[in-house]
């Protein structure tokens, strides 16, 4: 008895030893695994000679230490903030009505079985397959027509584009819920519209998040779809400004660029630290339901 | 309670499905259409039939960039969803720290495409330079290996965590119960770990296929194609069809580019399911 | 708790109902306007939006999608000033540079499209044809010095006006030049380039600098310089050969000489050619602002940029000594920037337009903003003297018998040809390639192109 304690003690100690060598390794690589991270941050402190090719590892000391002056100028000379503010209200807006609309259209194809409701849904199903090049010009034409080209009513294109996957994932979810709760609700009195807020979208709130956070990552970062749809005369999102940055004064801005590029990612990465049990959970489900 | 839902269907379904209509359903059968047609803006649109079509494979670009892809994908598939597992392997050894490991290398995820390019390529060049290879834009390898290495940072993170919440399934008890029948660890986990988390393998390589294979923004920005096309994909390939050839011929040749790429998605993504699908109900 | 619950009800029934409405009403807009546009572009429908302030006046409104990205802010500038003025509102979009195209095709397209764009020649124009508007008898046409600046199609309508005229050669850094014991008048022959320039390599710690050319920048931004303004001279010495000004089929006679000036610029330079794939143009432009290369192969537009650091008797501009006829030859001059005018828009918008571009050259504000500000030579009777140090140069050497090199790029076959040029040199001068493959890309490129563009 005592000498199998001991063996299985010695098997702990084999593990717990393994385990810290791997601690050990998985620092090293989250260390490099951040450096490129670093590497943008550093270079956005530096002037713009010392950001070539061959000077981009140099830490911005001396020299080529140009405090917050890219900043300063991405902010004010691209128009920057004003390109913040449009990703950022397009971001919300989207996934805002994204959500709203495409669960209330998921519990009623799970709700309701009719000819209708499957076609609506393999139609959702057949969307996310597409890839946007098929669509890109016709989209841009039709918004153009609709004039659906303003960051104020843009969401009402990525409630069309994006639907196909929100309303997959919802209804995916909502087939699995017991029909209980809503039955006896209804016999109460409820109508179906009380049933949905009351009770179908509490006990969907694990769906909600995860949907959220993939339309999220998608929206904030889409790139192509607001190039060609947005009225490129007035409006421009993040992606799109970063894009600009190469050549629209016949040349690179390389520090004003890094500086902004810093400026995108890091309330990402703040809301991210933030709330990651959310966005990693969120993620786990979305990915269970798929 | 069926009835009374379906009389609200203009509040539930009517929404989504007009935005769906003007985002999806039209522009799609319009692009459907136009793929037959030569035109420039939309102001003069003439039928001409199949023959954008034949154009499109007579376009050694779109061969080239065909055969690009599909070896990007095969590649990037592969390499995310191994480095990923091994990861999630040894994440759920409930080491030290591991809850930090995770956050950092999901991290690279929330980055959009653009961004990544351009952090990519100036840490690339400087690296390359410092050893005195040529640069990205000069050497198609090097582009293809930028474009792994880049798709690997941004997804790793994400597969990882879909493959640890599958190896949180397994039992300890079952395997506990296959060391005592004599099992290596090995056999534990190909004969253990890897039936049970085949439904997270299935999805994962789902979505690094897809991903990898409509792959946009960080082709435009990591090497938009340089040298000489040699590391342009099919969507890319595509857009500069599109938009950057000049000349009323080539609006339909991409629209039919992007019909034929439509198609292969489709294809690839039935065989893909129906594949790794076939191999959970075995397990 | 029941209170609560209701007015959350409430909210939520209301903007479910708001949203209902929205959805309702775009659907059946979104059948017919698609299906008109099938037929044809649905007639300018009215503006309710306060975003068009220009549609209530009933008068016309500019949008003009422009080339030049060095002007960009000038070009904003002056487009203020006439809003100012007039109260028609002027939009100036500029493209990324290498995206003019993109650009165009896909403003082109929208409803709200450019009212004013640019084609770079008769090739860019056999694209758009269809949408240029016929400028015969206008005021603009009537001003220009000499037709040659008209822009014609097949028929003899006027699609475009040359708006600008530019040289291009190869700025020099008058006082280090002297400092390594030269003068601009030693350099008279590619020869003669060739031997100072490798002399100042060979030198270059001696006399302070990093290189005798600046960096030959190979960037996408950047690397035009080469793959169109240097690939110009072997189509020029051809076409002149042949007594021809266009071609589906050009023969590369002249290749040799371009693979020595492009030797000479990547061998006698700041950085080693490897780099020169992320090199941009203001790489180049740093490095000769900053004294650390004398020879920077670039155009009159650059003045505004060097002219804050150099004195006008500091720089000069020389022609690229092509080894051919270098006796007679002067700079590089002429136009690739034509206005035309969207013929398919509005009356109101075409007049609008009209007037704008005519102020442009015409009055006082607007000559002399685009002769000081953004250093152009208009070729309109109303213009202004441009204080561009380059375009005295040019005028001198023509004035005593040089022959200026006309810009023969505008019958390029496509941006995809120069592309090809560009990424062939850009291999060829990291060692990555051979210049067997920019001869391809050249000579058999350019069949190729000018066969798809039938």
């Amino acid at each position: 008895m005592a000498q199998q304690m001991t063996r299985e003690e010695s098997v702990r100690r084999k593990q717990q030893s393994i385990n810290s060598v791997i601690t050990v390794i998985l620092s090293i690589v989250c260390v490099i695994w951040m450096y490129p991270i670093l590497l943008i941050v550093f270079n956005s402190l530096k002037v713009e000679s010392a950001i070539s090719t061959n000077r981009i590892f140099e830490l911005p000391i001396g020299n080529a230490f140009n405090g917050f002056q890219n900043f300063i100028y991405g902010v004010t000379k691209m128009d920057f903030m004003s390109s913040f503010w449009y990703s950022l209200f397009i971001t919300v807006s989207s996934v805002a009505l994204i959500i709203l609309c495409c669960s209330m259209c998921a519990w009623y194809i799970s709700r309701v079985t009719s000819k209708f409701s499957s076609a609506v849904y393999y139609l959702c199903v057949f969307s996310m397959v597409v890839p946007f090049q098929m669509v890109m010009f016709t989209l841009s034409k039709t918004a153009d027509t609709l004039k659906l080209n303003t960051p104020y009513n843009i969401c009402v294109i990525y409630l069309g584009f994006g639907a196909g996957l929100a309303v997959f994932m919802f209804t995916g979810f909502m087939k699995s819920m017991p029909l209980e709760i809503e039955e006896a609700a209804m016999i109460d009195g409820c109508s179906p519209l009380q049933i949905f807020f009351r009770i179908v979208m509490p006990i969907t709130k694990p769906t909600t998040i995860s949907t959220a956070i993939l339309e999220t990552m998608w929206v904030w970062n889409d790139y192509l779809l607001p190039t060609l749809v947005l009225d490129i005369k007035k409006y421009r999102t993040i992606p799109m400004d970063i894009q600009y940055f190469r050549g629209s004064y016949g040349s690179v801005q390389m520090g004003p660029m890094m500086a902004c590029i810093v400026i995108t990612i890091i309330p990402v990465i703040v809301l991210y630290l933030v709330c990651q049990k959310h966005i990693i959970e969120g993620v786990v489900a979305g990915a269970v339901k798929g | 309670m069926e009835k009374s839902i379906r009389k609200y269907w203009p509040v539930f379904v009517l929404p989504t499905m007009a935005a769906f209509t003007i985002g999806f359903i039209w522009p799609f059968i319009w692009g459907l259409y136009l793929s037959l047609c030569k035109f420039q803006t939309l102001k003069k649109v003439t039928f001409i039939g199949l023959s954008n079509y034949t154009k499109v494979f007579e376009d050694a670009t779109f061969v080239h960039a065909f055969g690009f892809t599909a070896l990007f994908t095969i590649v990037s598939t592969l390499t995310i969803n191994i480095l990923a597992f091994f990861l999630a392997m040894l994440l759920t050894r409930k080491a030290r720290g591991t809850n930090v490991f995770r956050t950092i290398f999901f991290m690279p995820n929330l980055i959009g495409g653009i961004v990544l390019g351009y952090i990519w390529q100036s840490l690339l060049n400087g690296l390359l330079s410092k050893w005195g290879m040529p640069l990205l834009a000069l050497s198609a390898k090097e582009g293809f290996w930028g474009l792994v290495i880049l798709m690997g940072w941004q997804q790793i993170g994400y597969m990882m965590i879909i493959y640890i919440a599958g190896l949180q399934n397994v039992s300890p008890d079952l395997i506990e119960a296959a060391e005592i029948d004599g099992a290596t660890s090995w056999q534990v986990l190909k004969s253990v770990k890897i039936p049970i988390v085949m439904p997270s393998i299935t999805i994962c390589t789902f979505l690094t296929l897809t991903n990898s294979f409509k792959l946009f923004d960080q082709n435009l920005s990591l090497t938009n194609g340089e040298p000489a096309k040699n590391t342009q994909m099919l969507a890319l390939n595509i857009y500069e069809t599109y938009y950057a050839r000049s000349g009323a011929s080539w609006k339909g040749i991409g629209q039919a580019k992007a019909v034929v790429f439509f198609l292969i998605v489709v294809v690839i993504s039935l065989v893909q399911l129906r594949f790794t699908r076939s191999k959970e109900v075995q397990a | 708790m029941k209170k609560k619950l209701v007015s959350v009800l409430l909210t939520a029934s209301m903007a479910a109902a708001v949203l209902a409405g929205c959805g309702g009403a775009s659907a059946p807009a979104a059948a017919p306007a698609a299906q008109e546009e099938a037929k044809e572009e649905a007639p300018a429908e009215e503006k309710e939006e306060a975003a068009a302030p220009a549609a209530e006046a009933g008068a016309g409104k500019v949008y003009y999608l422009n080339f030049k990205p060095e002007a960009d802010p000038q070009w904003q500038e002056l487009a203020k000033a006439y809003t100012e003025e007039t109260g028609v509102p002027v939009t100036v979009v500029t493209a990324a540079s290498g995206e003019y195209e993109t650009t165009l095709q896909a403003e082109m397209a929208k409803s709200d499209a450019p009212t004013l764009f640019q084609v770079n020649g008769p090739v860019g124009l056999k694209n758009w044809a269809d949408y240029c508007y016929d400028l015969t008898g206008s005021d603009i046409v009537n001003n220009l010095t000499s037709d040659a600046f008209e822009l014609k199609n097949e028929d003899g309508s006027i699609a475009g006006v040359g708006y600008v005229i530019e040289s291009y050669g190869i700025i020099t850094n008058k006082t280090l030049l002297e400092k390594a014991g030269y003068t601009v008048d030693d350099i008279k022959s590619f020869d003669d380039l060739k031997k100072i320039a490798d002399d100042i390599q060979a030198r270059k710690d001696e006399i302070g600098v990093k290189g005798a050319f600046a960096s030959t920048g190979m960037d996408g931004s950047s690397d035009w310089r080469f793959k169109t303004h240097l690939a110009n001279l072997p189509i020029y010495y051809e076409y002149q050969a042949d007594g021809i000004d266009q071609t589906d089929a050009i023969k590369g006679d002249f290749l040799d000489n371009y693979k020595n000036v492009f030797d000479l610029y990547i061998t006698d330079s700041t950085c080693d050619p490897k780099e020169l794939s992320a090199k941009t143009g203001d790489d180049a432009r740093n490095e000769f602002l900053n004294g650390e290369a004398v020879f920077y192969q670039n155009g009159s537009w650059e003045y505004s940029s060097l002219a804050e650091k150099f004195t006008d008797d500091e720089i000069a501009m020389i022609p690229i000594y092509f080894g051919v006829d270098d006796a007679n030859q002067g700079l590089c001059t002429g136009t690739e920037n034509y206005w035309c005018v969207n013929a398919e828009a509005s009356d109101d918008d075409i007049q609008a337009t009209l007037d704008f571009i005519n102020w442009c050259t015409s009055s006082e504000t607007g000559a002399s903003c685009m002769a000081n500000d953004m250093g152009f030579v208009i070729p309109f009777k109303t213009a202004v003297e441009s204080p561009n140090v380059f375009v005295k140069q040019d005028n001198e050497m023509t004035a005593g018998g040089k022959t200026p090199v006309s810009w023969n790029f505008t019958t390029m076959p496509s941006e995809n040809w120069k592309n090809g040029v560009g990424s062939a040199l850009t291999a060829y001068a990291a060692g990555t390639g051979d210049w067997d493959a920019v001869v391809t890309a050249f000579v058999d490129g350019w069949a190729t192109e000018y066969a798809l563009n039938e």
